[in-house]
């Protein structure tokens, strides 16, 4: 029985400390998230994606001797629908 | 007339004990959660199927040289599988919801009480006759309650591996039950009015934030404790593979391939461990409810933390998102968004719950580390 109560008082130490300690873990996390990410995330911001008014203009300027992605997704499509036809009939046959 | 005695003896109905069969049907249990009822199906299977083979007579499969002990041992035992699938479980994590909102991590610190306070429960349940759990076992089966397989498995087997097939098996057992178990104490601890609260939309978070924050963890998991390295180091590597974006190949090995085939050797090792003599007593009865309580409290703390933060937080915070701080990803997360929609149709609060979901691992894992100092 005496065993028994020297376990739980060993218990009750380790449930105090293990909740601190996760507590402390995890509130110094919020710190390094809230002081150093932070402070990064402002002086190297993710580079703006190019916008899609100048990636139009740059399609339109196919002449420029570059094939124009568009054009690239529109022969590949016209490729593909030949091709999907044209199994069909084969397996139709 | 001999050789047929002996053919007689070869063969599995002669050598069947009572103990095997019931294992038998304890594996085919497993099988039937994971196949009809699509319980944690990719753990469940193969280790419904281990616990199948390992108690076949005369096959030896987890004897000396046999291939479940192989697999026991050199994968298991030495905690390699459950680093590996860490190490998975990191490059598929996305911390953008923790680090945008980094007070969840306090929900993830209030989920682990369960663990803890479980610790209790295992050293009570000495009381009953047949139940003998020493410190290390009570804080073994308390991990339970950080509902994270990889961690409950690592721990169990530094620290009580005779209990390894229970706690595995109440571990992810009760991990597949999170939609069950969990929605009745949320609902139990929180207003509908608090249900309703819709939080406001999270920043977007840049590419060095997610790149530098796995080394930030692991370099106060070094300073502070490094008993949990072997876990969150792992878990920090597969997501620094993730966020660096230069290394895509290794990232998708470890979120694919790599977990996926540690995951069917991991499920037939832990299956191996479930032999009639180190399953079929009272102290498995007592895991799984300890299980259970530890799961019950970690939710219901996560709850009521989010509720004290509601309270003094300028922003709105869901008590809902509080019961993702136990791990189960993305689980967790998901049956916090579906309570949250039952009250409030356009309360949409699965982003928001993920960051106390993914603080749950880091938590879990933290606490890991903890145990492993003070008792391991």
């Amino acid at each position: 029985m005496n065993s028994m109560a020297e376990q739980f008082l060993e218990a009750g130490t380790l449930m105090v400390t293990g909740m601190v300690v996760v507590f402390a873990f995890l509130s110094l996390l919020i710190l390094f998230i809230t002081t150093v990410l932070a402070k990064l995330a402002v002086k190297f911001p993710d580079t703006i994606a190019p916008s899609t008014n100048r990636s139009n203009k740059k399609h339109n300027k196919a002449a420029s001797g570059e094939i124009s992605p568009a054009i690239v997704a529109a022969i590949s499509g016209s490729i593909n629908r030949y091709r999907q036809k044209h199994s069909q009939q084969n397996s139709k046959k | 007339m001999d050789n047929l005695n002996k053919l007689w003896l070869s063969t599995g109905l002669a050598n069947f004990e009572l103990g095997q069969v019931i294992m038998m049907l304890v594996g085919c249990g497993l099988l039937y959660l994971a196949i009809a009822r699509k319980f944690e199906p990719l753990l469940l299977l193969p280790m419904g199927f281990g616990a199948v083979l390992t108690n076949i007579p005369m096959a030896g499969f987890s004897e000396a040289g046999g291939f479940l002990s192989y697999v026991y041992h050199g994968g298991i035992e030495t905690g390699i599988f459950p680093l590996i699938i860490f190490m998975g479980v990191g490059a598929m994590t996305d911390f953008g919801a923790l680090i945008a909102n980094p007070k969840t991590l306090l929900l993830g610190a209030a989920a682990q009480t369960g663990i803890f306070v479980t610790l209790f429960g295992a050293i009570a349940l000495n009381a009953v006759p047949g139940i003998e759990f020493t410190l290390k076992d009570a804080s073994a089966i308390a991990i339970i309650g950080g509902a994270d397989g990889p961690t409950a498995i690592f721990l169990a087997t530094k620290l009580a591996p005779e209990l390894l097939g229970a706690i595995a098996v109440a571990a992810y057992s009760y991990m597949a039950l999170v939609p069950i178990i969990q929605p009745p104490i949320m609902r139990a601890l929180t207003t509908l009015e608090e249900r309703k609260i819709e939080m406001a939309q999270l920043r977007p978070v840049t590419k060095i934030e997610k790149v530098i924050f796995p080394l930030g963890v692991l370099l106060m998991t070094i300073f502070f404790l490094p008993a949990a390295t072997p876990l969150v180091g792992m878990f920090c590597l597969g997501n620094l593979m993730r966020e660096s974006g230069v290394v895509d190949r290794l990232s998708s090995t470890a979120q694919n391939e790599l977990i996926n085939i540690t995951t069917i050797l991991l499920g037939l090792g832990v299956g191996s461990k479930l032999s009639a003599e180190a399953f079929l007593n009272v102290e498995t009865l007592g895991i799984l409810a300890l299980g259970a309580i530890a799961f019950s409290i970690g939710t219901a703390s996560g709850v009521l933390m989010a509720k004290v933060m509601n309270k003094f937080s300028k922003v709105p915070i869901n008590p809902l998102i509080g019961a993702a701080g136990v791990s189960a990803v993305p689980m967790a997360a998901r049956v916090a968004n579906k309570v949250g929609l039952e009250a409030n149709p356009h309360n949409f609060l699965l982003m928001h719950a993920m960051g106390p979901n993914v603080a749950g691992v880091l938590g879990s894992a933290v606490a890991a580390g903890i145990l492993l100092a003070l008792v391991g």
